[in-house]
């Protein structure tokens, strides 16, 4: 019989990320289809807060100690490598956070098994755990199970609804793992959040907003009007509290010399060689392409443009609603009309 | 990084095409043995083989080029042991046909008595004995032997590039480059000492920017150029020296095509070859090969003597598809690939100096492609075969490469070899189609059967004497006002005039399936998938922008085949982009004005350029 | 001084159409030998950051490490080649995306383990964040275990070394946010997403340079041997993506702007 084991970091405040309570209901879902066994481990300075949250699902087992507060690879698999020894773990389930993506391979390593990441769906099917994942940047989608155990998969955010059981009083057992020297040869110096301006990538906001090359080109008067594409674009950034995308062109500019959007970056980008982000709604402005940079849409559930191009290649087949009008002119009235 | 870097090797080649295949091929044979040790020293390393370094300006060998059916008569005897299953998309020939198509839809421009034959046939054709109308078409009941290819193979040129180009390579005999343009030969005192790679991290107008990098120079003993029919080192070679005496090159065509998966009630057995004439305008000649794997590899070709200013192959390949007698077994099928590219039709009327000292040409820049047999990859191979034997014989003999002899011992080659017997039958068999489709019709079977001894007589003309103007084309069809009302339109909205001039004549609108029938962008990004780096130049630009600007055709604009030069609003001058540019270089021979400097050259200048076409499948 | 491995396999020039087909050895791509290929995009980054490194730190040196058919990575090399210098390593095997991440670190570490003169104490292992094939985001951490490396950096932007040898590392976390962490020195494993450098011209003399360890390295370059079973596919699709798109032409900005606010608002 399978052994699952929910495994998350505990933050400084004492509560779980909602990236990890979404990997817990996908941890429960399976262990309730194989009729498996649920265990949940934690690490943090402090586990108790979360441990009371998640009290309901299993047994609890916990590494604590200040080292473990950071989001550091050696100390995050050493504390992961306990948990799933203790636990005698044939499943790990954990969110595909940046702490524990960096982190659970190596463990997989160290315990002899095998991983999955970036996994969409876990279910359990004829008995077997099966789970959903991406290949070749989402462009296709595989059903995959294994025999070697352990087995980790990290599940991707967005994909379950995040664990909102009662609380109640965890059984905890404590699991400790010595710290040493190896172990802190990194230190975490700081993170260093995009200020408030500039805090356009929003992975909680309900709208993705694209930005394409075609706003940084020469407009019907025959010249290009960044300044104003940049105001348009912010403007409603703010107001609809929407998220920032952009596609490849638009980005690579900035390596080339010309005048670009100076608030982009690459870590807007979406697409074949950026991000595949999940959001309700997504608004395509200016954007003309291709497959793989449409990719960029694949996790967007509504999808409209605007765009000059009927037969563009970004939209065509892949939005719900093209709207063939000059962007500068809709969104100058849209920011308008949001006030 | 701003000095420009300089480096000796023995030989420098440039473009990797069928010429380079069979030149490489054959050069590896003789100057290092099987286990990779030299037959004979280089000059600049001692102790290793003569080094060979070829640049090729596409991003990878074998992206950019197209379906090729072949008698392959050259290139099984330099690789007798060729097996066709060993290359992707390779086949022998199961079956030919020459069919004709009728017009169904009584839009394209035929001379009388072609609508004449066409309301004959539309009328009587499923009767008269022995004729096979079906769909709109007639097959042929006789293929002219100078045009069979029975006994040869079907195959895409970018599949055997490839394999080439990796065989070749693995020997260790030569080094590929690709993503590599090269800018010019270095002539110096009269002889090509080498060449000089494109400059990178440039702006449009080739100025120094950001990683600027100028283009190195490469000086070698021999420079071997074999880079097409639209390649910068060959013409400024031709610019330099001229062409021999009576030789011009006024035959052009462009070839557009699509590699098809084909849908599963197509009947068409692996190895078919179709050719076409007739349809979409008597002009324009089109091609249809099934190549393994329920592919298949077809097109059009657009040539330069199709007076028509708005010759626009992307349209015409649509409408080409969508002939009842091809469209009954492509409909449902799907894009896999999109090219475009130049043939040199002038053969050997357009034979350049094929030596001089320190550089040999090669393949279909150096006029090896024949129009009568409507073959080119095998002579354009042979040539390179021949080259590579010559090569080998004066490294053997430790002699230099001298005009001399080069011309002893490469030229002797070509001549004595059936490529030039076949050239020269050739010569003369398209003259006619200067006169119309008809004669030409005539004119071809004529040479093609009394072997070259007769041929339909015709003057011909720098291509960009002969386009008229739109007024004279559409002449009886599209008034000028309304020729002035869709211009000014077009114009400002950045369009090319061919969608609306054909809409107006008759051309039914192409309603897109999204799987075939897709707009030109989508051709160049599904099929194609076009692009280009960043930090090069622009490489296609106007030479004298009044010219342009007084230009009332812009016929580059309308023959694009990326729809990478457009409508300037705001000037006469059209704009390019060089992102979607697939490198044929129609823009080239298509303009209608001379350039101020060459009456037999025009005002567009294409230079080399990277990036362009992405798919191994054509 | 550093040694630096950069591990980089080889993906489908981005463009390509691709779709999943299963035959005798597994799941691959439909023509997978005739799709052109080039060095995944990410790796090619940690390659960029890795020649960049190698040219401030005197006495570095730069392996390129990669698994893939020969044939194709010799191709895929002779554009690599003229961008950055390295010496190539060759594991041959397949490049496709459905082998194990497990499987393939194991042929990286074979391939690894076998280069003469590397200095585990100077090793940076460099690779790719992501892969535009697998993606699987796991290859790097698990060859980091192999090769006894316990600092691991994923989403690597930026590496700052001082001048006591320590490492200064820019990862990327979520919202867009950094966490900036020192090590005290090498061995360390960077995931790298996009970096900050440009691709580099293609310069012919690195080319050269790095072609007379690259025809030798392709020649002796061992068999790898990868389990095709680790994973158990039970189908790999497509997704179903067409969708029906409503086209609103030749209507007024107003109503455009009027219908976006509304959307958003329902």
């Amino acid at each position: 019989m399978e052994t699952i084991l929910f495994c998350a970091p505990v933050a400084a405040d004492g509560t779980l990320a909602k990236a990890s309570l979404e990997a817990l209901s996908a941890a429960k879902t399976l262990a309730e289809g194989l009729g498996a066994t649920l265990a949940v481990g934690l690490f943090g300075a402090d586990v108790a807060p979360a441990a009371a949250a998640v009290a309901a699902c299993g047994p609890v087992f916990a590494v604590t100690g200040e080292a473990f507060a950071v989001a550091r690879y050696a100390t995050d698999a050493a504390a992961l490598e306990a948990l799933a020894k203790a636990a005698s773990a044939t499943i790990i389930i954990a969110a595909d956070d940046s702490r524990v993506s960096r982190a659970l391979p190596g463990v997989a390593a160290r315990l002899n098994g095998r991983i999955d990441a970036h996994v969409v769906a876990i279910a359990a099917k004829d008995g077997k755990p099966l789970v959903t994942r991406g290949y070749y940047r989402q462009r296709m989608t595989a059903e995959l199970t294994r025999a070697a155990r352990p087995w980790c998969v990290t599940v991707s955010g967005g994909c379950y609804a995040a664990y909102d059981g009662a609380p109640g009083q965890a059984s905890l057992t404590d699991v400790s793992v010595p710290v040493t020297e190896a172990m802190t040869r990194t230190t975490i110096k700081a993170v260093v959040a995009p200020s408030a301006d500039e805090q356009t990538i929003r992975p909680d906001a309900k709208m993705l907003f694209v930005a394409g090359a075609g706003w940084t080109k020469k407009q019907g008067d025959g010249a290009a009007h960044v300044p104003e594409a940049g105001q348009l674009i912010l403007g409603f950034l703010g107001k609809a509290k929407a998220s920032l995308g952009s596609s490849k062109s638009l980005v690579d500019m900035g390596g080339e010399g010309e005048s670009v959007l100076p608030f982009l970056t690459h870590l807007h980008q979406v697409g074949q060689t950026g991000a595949t982000p999940r959001h309700q709604k997504g608004l395509a402005t200016c954007c003309h392409g291709e497959e793989p940079h449409v990719v960029g849409w694949r996790f967007i559930t509504e999808r409209r443009a605007v765009n000059l191009d009927a037969a563009c290649g970004w939209a065509q087949g892949k939005a719900d609603v093209l709207y063939v009008a000059d962007a500068f002119e809709v969104m100058r009235r849209v920011n308008e009309l949001l006030g | 990084m701003n000095e420009r870097q300089s480096m000796e090797t023995d030989i420098v080649c440039v473009g990797f095409g069928p010429a380079m295949g069979g030149f490489l091929t054959t050069l590896a044979k003789g100057i290092v043995n099987e286990d990779g040790s030299a037959v004979m020293e280089s000059t600049v390393v001692p102790g290793l083989p003569p080094q060979v370094i070829c640049y090729e300006r596409a991003d990878d060998i074998g992206v950019g080029v197209s379906g090729v059916v072949s008698k392959a008569r050259g290139i099984r005897e330099s690789l007798p042991e060729l097996d066709p299953a060993c290359i992707p998309l390779c086949t022998p020939i199961t079956e030919e046909k020459v069919v004709y198509l009728v017009d169904p839809h009584g839009a394209s421009r035929r001379s009388l008595p072609l609508k004449a034959a066409d309301a004959a046939l539309k009328l009587l054709g499923g009767k008269f004995p022995g004729c096979r109308y079906k769909d709109m078409a007639v097959e042929l009941p006789y293929i002219p032997p100078f045009l069979e290819k029975h006994g040869g193979l079907t195959f895409s040129l970018g599949q055997f590039n490839q394999w080439v180009g990796n065989t070749v390579m693995a020997t260790g005999a030569a080094q590929i480059w690709p993503a590599s343009p090269v800018a010019a030969p270095i002539i110096e005192h009269r002889k090509v000492v080498g060449v000089r790679l494109a400059d990178q991290g440039v702006d449009k107008a080739g100025k120094p920017d950001a990683a600027y990098m100028p283009g190195m120079d490469v000086r070698a003993r021999l420079t071997v150029v074999g880079d097409g029919p639209v390649g910068p080192v060959g013409r400024a070679i031709d610019e330099a020296r001229g062409l021999p005496m009576g030789h011009h090159q006024r035959d052009y065509a462009v070839g557009m095509k699509f590699v098809v998966d084909l849908p599963g009630n197509c009947p068409w057995k692996v190895g078919t070859v179709i050719h076409t004439i007739g349809y979409p305008e008597p002009e324009i000649f089109g091609f249809l090969y099934v190549l393994p794997g329920h592919v298949a590899s077809l097109g059009i070709f657009v040539p330069s003597w199709f007076d028509n200013p708005v010759r626009t192959a992307y349209r015409y390949l649509q409408h080409w598809m969508q002939h009842p007698y091809l469209w009954k077994y492509l409909k449902g099928g799907t894009i896999r690939s999109f090219g475009a590219k130049t043939l040199q039709e002038s053969g050997k009327n357009g034979e350049p100096y094929l030596v001089g000292d320190g550089y040999a040409r090669i393949g279909e820049g150096s006029g090896t492609t024949n129009v009568l047999t409507g073959s080119g990859v095998d002579e354009a191979w042979t040539s390179g075969v021949q080259l590579g034997q010559a090569v080998v014989e004066l490294l053997e003999k430790g002699l230099p490469f001298t005009s001399e002899n080069l011309e002893k011992t490469y030229v002797a080659r070509r001549r004595a070899s059936w490529v030039e017997a076949e050239a020269k039958i050739a010569a003369r068999s398209r003259e006619a189609f200067a006169s119309g489709f008809i004669p030409g019709i005539i004119g071809m079977a004529l040479t093609g059967l009394t072997k070259g001894a007769l041929c339909w007589p015709a003057d011909s003309e720098p291509v960009h004497k002969r386009i008229p103007s739109i007024e004279e084309y559409y002449h009886g069809r599209i008034s000028c006002e309304e020729i002035t009302r869709i211009r000014q339109e077009a114009t400002a909205k950045g369009l090319a005039l061919h969608d609306a001039l054909m809409d107006k004549v008759g051309w039914p609108e192409i309603e897109y399936d999204g799987k075939l029938l897709i707009s030109h962008q989508d051709a160049l990004l599904l099929g194609g998938k076009v692009q280009a780096a960043p930090g090069y130049a622009d490489h296609v630009t106007f030479e004298c922008p009044d010219t342009c600007r007084a230009c009332a055709e812009k016929t580059c604009i309308e023959a694009c085949s990326g729809q990478a030069i457009t409508t300037n609003p705001d000037d006469g001058v059209p704009l390019f982009d060089r992102e979607k540019c697939v490198h044929c270089g129609a823009c080239l021979w298509n303009c209608s004005k001379p350039s101020k400097a060459d009456p037999e050259r025009t005002n567009v200048r294409f230079a080399a350029g990277a990036g362009g076409l992405h798919s191994a499948e054509n | 001084m550093f040694h630096i491995v950069v591990c980089g396999g080889i993906v489908p020039d981005p463009l390509q159409t691709l779709e999943p087909v299963k035959g005798p050895a597994g799941w691959g791509l439909k023509n997978e030998l005739m799709l052109p290929s080039i060095l995944d995009p990410w790796a090619s980054h940690a390659l960029y950051e890795a020649a960049h490194l190698a040219k401030a730190v005197p006495g570095s040196k730069v392996w390129l490490v990669s698994l893939g058919p020969k044939a194709k990575l010799q191709q895929v090399m002779m554009t690599v080649a003229q961008k950055a210098p390295f010496e190539l390593v060759v594991a041959d095997g397949p490049a496709g995306g459905f082998v194990d991440s497990f499987e393939v670190a194991e042929a990286l570490f074979a391939a690894i383990s076998g280069i003469a003169g590397l200095d585990a104490s100077k090793l940076l292992l460099f690779g790719g964040w992501q892969s535009a094939s697998r993606g699987s985001g796991s290859t790097l951490q698990i060859l980091g275990e192999k090769l006894g490396i316990t600092d691991q950096f994923q989403g690597v932007d930026k590496l700052t070394v001082g001048a006591d040898g320590s490492l200064e590392v820019m990862e990327r976390i979520e919202g867009g946010a950094y966490q900036i962490s020192t090590c005290t020195g090498a061995p360390a494993a960077l995931g790298w997403a996009t970096g900050e450098l440009p691709e580099p011209p293609n310069n012919p003399q690195v080319g050269m340079a790095n072609m007379r360890l690259v025809m030798p390295a392709l020649q002796k370059a061992k068999p790898a041997a990868v389990n095709a079973a680790a994973i158990d596919y039970q189908s790999v699709t497509l997704p179903a993506q067409k969708r029906e798109t409503r086209v609103v032409k030749d209507t007024p900005v107003d109503v455009i702007a009027q219908e976006i606010i509304d959307w958003l608002a329902s």
